[in-house]
């Protein structure tokens, strides 16, 4: 059981500051990150995740709490002698060094004879397919190749586990989607445990095996990116990730798992309850924007509640539209695929409907 | 649409406008630079007057005593044995100041540049407070601590490890203490002001690639601050070969070093051209040194940019 897991986080604390001042960075913690995985630590900015992965790489300290590493608690160890390697958010390539002898840093520190790690050097080189700017300085290559060198770096000790401090945020959109791939074919092909840090839930959402949602230094939620976007554990997480509706109302029964709720703003909505959770009284209801759909707000039967069409947003593959509803004060967010030749069936202050997938909405755990 | 004509006239009214207004700053590199070096080094090549100053009637004699001594009685050349000891002792005086202001400046300023930003202005401050009082009176501070009745001394026989007092003044040594306490901040200084650049997530880089403290020290930190390391060693290399107040009150005029053998000159030797001849050799060392400082740097930016 314990073989199975890369890096253990124990009931880890982490405080910064003294007396009045003492704020916890990280709030007992605890993560079991399997070998071999994908794992994002994903939260505002502010909520702990740099810390925690501080922690792991042993520039900061535990206050309490054990990192088990190989059965051992890692937690007061030094960094250099730690089999972990970072990839930094500024790369921290060394500017008085080549590319080449930036990648065989830690291998040459490590004391490995020269012939080695030349050929690892060459193999890295190769990994991240830079084999022909080895002998360029890293002020002469572009922010893209300085990340690949950052990350062949990392990889050239052969780490048990490589953290990644949000290393693609410097880069532009285009070639930040090319490293997400470049970086899911690192990891498959190195069989590295990566230990990911990002603020952008897009793309944990399409790189991690697992994810950890942070929040003020607590864990809220630990699971594969679809759980954590179909049944977030409670109303940050459905919050933070992605866009979300949030209605709120009151259980009027329950059969198989689908709750009935009577809300002010939408009637009743028919809504999955979370596994093992008994609801009952006030509770929140959260819906996906891409589980509604407009509809004419004439034929009442067919649409779950009505609104004033506020605003339309188009994004190319699909058209955002904001609805305040009845009250006038909740607005509610609703998302459409674009159909090619397709027209614009309503206008900005038209009355519109809105049409709800069944038991597509869900209850939280308050 | 402009006519090239006027175009070149306007260009040439610029170029004009540009000198007239460079003329001050011209005119004191001309006062205050040029013209001082300039009559040192027509001094140079002129004769001694018997009550100092010079007279106008050229002579190489001032050139000949920088290193070469002529015999009274044979009028034969010999190397000036005092000459040449006074250049070797202050050379390697300056090379000990400055070894020393570095093993010493280096650790000094990397405790500043690791301060708290709020704090590293205080640290500062108190490095340059000894630039506040008199270079005489610092040196004279010092005199009294290392004579054979002063501080150390005192306290040493008064604890009983010494029976009779250490000869630390009007030493090699004693002048070296003195310099090096001096020149210090000019080392600091500048180190400073390159480690405060460092980026020391690079710092954390190499720990976290498996490179031990020491390692990070001699493999990222040292490299990294060479620049200020060597700004500080020109800094204060210069000065320390050309000191006087240092080696004449620590020295005892025993153990001169350049400076005073050019005051010398200027003084009771009442030799002016060997005086003037004796400061342009010292400022060719310098030169020589900042050439090589200049390659040095100049070498590194090519390997790096």
């Amino acid at each position: 059981m314990a073989e199975s897991n890369a890096v253990e986080i124990r009931d880890v604390v982490k405080v910064f500051g003294f007396g009045e001042f003492a704020f916890s960075a990280v709030d007992h913690a605890s993560i079991a990150i399997r070998k071999n995985e994908f794992f994002t630590l994903l939260g505002p900015s502010g909520c702990g995740k740099t810390t925690l992965l501080r922690l792991i790489a042993g520039f900061e300290f535990p206050t309490s709490g054990e990192i088990i590493l190989n059965g051992e608690d890692i937690g007061t160890m030094p960094p250099f002698k730690r089999p972990i390697n970072t990839v930094f958010q500024s790369y921290a390539l060394f500017p008085h060094m080549t590319v080449a002898e930036n990648i065989g840093f830690g291998l040459t520190m490590l004391g490995r004879p020269k012939q080695e790690v030349r050929d690892r050097v060459a193999a890295m080189l190769k990994l991240v397919r830079m084999e022909n700017l080895a002998g360029r300085r890293t002020s002469q290559i572009s922010g893209g190749q300085q990340q690949r060198v950052a990350l062949a770096r990392a990889l050239a000790p052969q780490p048990k586990v490589l953290l990644l401090d949000e290393p693609l945020s410097a880069l532009d959109y285009k070639l930040r989607k090319d490293m997400q791939i470049e970086l899911k074919r690192l990891q498959g092909e190195t069989g590295i445990t990566f230990i990911f840090v990002t603020h952008d839930q897009e793309e944990a959402l399409t790189m991690s095996d697992r994810i950890a949602v942070m929040s003020a230094g607590k864990i809220l939620q630990v699971d594969s990116p679809r759980a954590i976007y179909d049944a977030p554990a409670d109303r940050f997480v459905a919050d933070f990730i992605g866009e979300t509706n949030f209605l709120s109302g009151r259980i009027g029964s329950v059969t198989d798992g689908i709750a009935h709720v009577d809300t002010a703003m939408a009637g009743r909505i028919s809504a999955t309850l979370p596994r093992d959770f008994v609801a009952e009284g006030d509770v929140t209801v959260v819906l996906r924007p891409e589980h509604a759909a407009l509809c004419d707000a004439d034929d009442p039967a067919a649409c779950q509640t009505t609104g004033t069409l506020e605003n339309i947003v188009y994004f190319g593959t699909d058209t955002h539209y904001h609805v305040r509803l009845g009250d006038g004060e909740t607005q509610f967010m609703l998302r459409e695929q674009n159909k090619p030749l397709q027209r614009q069936r309503f206008s900005v202050g038209d009355r519109v409907g809105i049409l709800f997938e069944p038991n597509a909405a869900r209850v939280l755990r308050n | 649409m402009t006519q090239p004509g006027t175009i070149e006239a306007e260009r040439s009214r610029d170029i004009r406008k540009r000198w007239l207004l460079s003329l001050p700053a011209l005119l004191i590199v001309l006062l205050a630079a040029t013209g001082p070096l300039l009559i040192v080094l027509l001094y140079s090549f002129l004769t001694p007057g018997p009550y100092g100053d010079v007279l106008w009637k050229p002579s190489p004699d001032g050139w000949i005593g920088v290193f070469l001594e002529r015999d009274i009685f044979t009028e034969t050349l010999s190397l000036a044995d005092a000459h040449v000891s006074i250049f070797v002792r202050s050379v390697l005086l300056s090379l000990a100041t400055t070894l020393v202001t570095l093993l010493f400046g280096f650790p000094t300023a990397y405790f500043i540049a690791t301060r708290p930003e709020r704090t590293r202005e205080l640290w500062l401050l108190l490095i340059t407070i000894p630039f506040w009082t008199n270079l005489l009176i610092r040196t004279f501070a010092v005199l009294q601590i290392i004579r054979n009745e002063g501080l150390i001394n005192t306290l040493l026989m008064k604890f009983g490890l010494i029976e009779r007092p250490i000869q630390m003044l009007f030493t090699d040594g004693a002048i070296l203490t003195g310099m090096v306490y001096v020149y210090l901040p000019l080392m600091v200084l500048p180190v400073y002001a390159n480690l405060e650049k460092l980026d020391f997530r690079l710092v954390e880089a190499a720990y976290d690639l498996y490179a031990t403290p020491f390692r990070v020290l001699t493999k990222i930190i040292i490299p990294l601050a060479k620049p200020g390391l060597i700004a500080g060693s020109i800094l204060v290399f210069i000065p320390a070969l050309g000191a006087y107040v240092t080696p004449s009150i620590l020295g005892g005029g025993k153990n001169l070093m350049l400076g005073n053998l050019i005051e010398l000159q200027f003084g009771q030797g009442r030799n002016w051209p060997l005086g003037s001849a004796l400061s342009i050799t010292l400022m060719l060392i310098v030169t020589v040194a900042l050439l090589v400082y200049v390659r040095n740097v100049g070498s590194q930016e090519k390997r790096h940019g």
